[in-house]
């Protein structure tokens, strides 16, 4: 052993995957639904659940859904349930302030679309049970690009938030089995 | 129990597609269901489930585990998953089943080429020191083997063009490939121009996107759910160097000794079916195993992965196209044969059986 210093190797080896990806038959017709303020969801033909946005199969009862069993769904929910979140910083990572992350349960619908933003209550107000309604990006704004396969970004480039419209809270077993 | 008392009793396959709009999962939905129908089972009744996909390929992490919706995972069923071809998530769904306490389990493989650059994807499977840096393709990579195997005077370029026109005339009956040409010639083959010397561009698989199921089950089980199950006599696989360089390139050593494990004794053999995804590796297999590219074993009747190559399910796909001509009586003894890492690094055997 030597104690002369010696650098470490340090390789750096960048790496770029491309993907190219069209929406699938489902989310396409989603996505063009909410460019005209419509939300569409697939109702299960066998247990008559209804997701949002359709996944083109029930998860529970694995059966496809085609075009068929789609149906719109108001704009008025629930939120299930929330987390505030203090930002970090990393990578892509825009926000700066505490934000809220809540899960909203649109009525009619048996899934909830993740990842919200709950707004017209202080975030030490927010409550799950609360009953909430988009609040539409203006139509010049809107954009279903950031839209997925994958299952992320579902309203967020057309819906701005969701709003509080205080009326009286759900009852837990309005949401209870829909929480996430 | 005997490793050999379990077969497959049903499968599924979709055509092998060059740009499927339908998502991963949506392609394993129904493919799933149409094996569990064939096999005549409830989806509940299945004792163990594996699959077998990539996430580099369809680009998001944990990718996978939406696959699960394709075999009901509610309420919880036992599964689990292999990062590689479904012919893996076979296997280890067959030794699953060793254990003697369930008696049927399903298996699937999947994956979409099509919406990335297999030429960015696939430099990631090489080792990260030496290889991924330099970033070689497949292609480029199958080329530097193509020409070892002709510097070494076991193929000429002729005997490459003669696998494709094989690949292509065998594929015009299979309703389920994607290249296909009952009229393809060797000597128009060899007229095209090269893609990477000395590989032209049939040479090399096309871009697939498509998803396989299997459901297996034991013993007297597998009896009363199929007329003529396709009994697995063995099921190996092996590993070499995963560096190319440091290993023969121009034959398939982990290929011989997975067979040899797999109870493969060099007896006849009515079908085989192999993961030869570029031209020249269908002759270093056929060496391996001892099989003469025109004797009388019926090579690749699918057509084989250069007919259809949907990576993560191509593998999966040649056990049952072999698994089929049991079932269907039209082959009494098959091998089929699946591959994962560059250059056939990893190999896998199934030997199958009528009864």
């Amino acid at each position: 052993m030597t104690d002369t210093a010696k650098e470490d190797l340090v390789m750096e080896h960048l790496v770029t995957l491309t993907y190219h990806e069209r929406l699938t038959d489902n989310l396409n017709r989603f996505a063009d639904g909410l460019l005209e303020e419509r939300i569409i969801g697939a109702k299960c033909p066998s247990c008559g659940r209804v997701f949002v946005p359709s996944k083109g199969y029930c998860s529970l009862c694995v059966v496809p859904t085609t075009e068929a069993d789609e149906i719109e769904v108001p704009d008025t929910g629930i939120v299930t349930g929330f987390t505030i979140v203090t930002p970090v910083a990393y990578y892509g990572q825009t926000k700066t302030e505490p934000f809220v992350y809540a899960s909203v349960r649109l009525d009619g619908a048996d899934s909830t679309i993740g990842g919200q933003d709950v707004t017209g209550v202080p975030q030490s107000e927010l409550r799950a049970g609360m009953r909430v309604k988009a609040k539409w990006k203006p139509r010049e704004e809107r954009s279903v690009d950031g839209m997925t396969n994958r299952g992320w970004s579902g309203v967020d480039g057309v819906v701005e938030s969701f709003e509080v419209t205080g009326e009286p809270d759900a009852p837990l077993d309005e949401y209870k089995d829909h929480l996430f | 129990m005997p490793a050999t008392d379990i077969a497959i009793v049903g499968y599924a396959q979709t055509p092998s597609l060059r740009d499927a709009n339908p998502s991963e999962v949506q392609l394993l939905v129904p493919t799933v269901a149409a094996a569990i129908e064939m096999a005549g089972i409830g989806r509940r009744e299945i004792g163990f489930t594996c699959a077998g996909s990539c996430d580099y390929l369809t680009g998001g992490p944990f990718a996978f585990v939406s696959n699960l919706e394709a075999a009901g995972a509610w309420p919880p069923i036992s599964e689990s998953h292999v990062e590689a071809d479904g012919a893996w998530a076979m296997y280890e769904a067959w030794m699953r089943l060793q254990e003697g306490d369930i008696d049927t389990a399903l298996a699937f493989g999947s994956g979409k080429s099509s919406p990335s650059n297999p030429s960015e994807v696939w430099a990631q499977q090489l080792d990260p020191y030496y290889l991924a840096p330099l970033a070689p393709d497949p292609i480029s990579l199958a080329g530097i083997q193509a020409r070892a195997l002709l510097d070494s005077g076991k193929a000429t370029e002729r005997d490459f063009a003669q696998v494709v026109a094989n690949s292509r005339h065998n594929a015009a009956s299979n309703p389920n490939a994607q290249l296909k040409d009952a009229g393809a010639s060797v000597d128009a083959l060899l007229a095209e121009p090269y893609l990477r010397n000395p590989l032209r561009k049939h040479d090399c698989p096309p871009i697939s996107d498509g998803a396989v199921a299997v459901v297996m089950a034991r013993g007297d089980r597998a009896r009363s759910l199929c007329e003529r199950p396709a009994w697995i006599r063995g099921f190996d696989h092996r590993v070499e160097a995963h560096q190319p360089g440091v290993r023969d390139i121009r034959s398939s050593s982990s290929t011989a000794l997975a067979a040899r494990k797999a109870g493969y004794d060099g007896g006849p053999l009515d079908v085989v079916e192999l993961s030869s995804t570029f031209s020249p590796q269908e002759l270093i297999l056929l060496e391996s195993l001892g099989l003469a590219p025109d004797g009388p074993t019926k090579v690749n009747p699918s057509g084989g992965a250069l007919a259809g190559n949907p990576i993560m399910a191509v593998g999966l796909v040649r056990i049952v196209e072999a698994a089929a001509r049991i079932i269907d009586g039209s082959a009494n003894r098959a091998l089929a044969h699946a591959t994962s890492g560059p250059l056939l690094q990893q190999n896998l055997v199934c030997l199958l059986e009528g009864e």
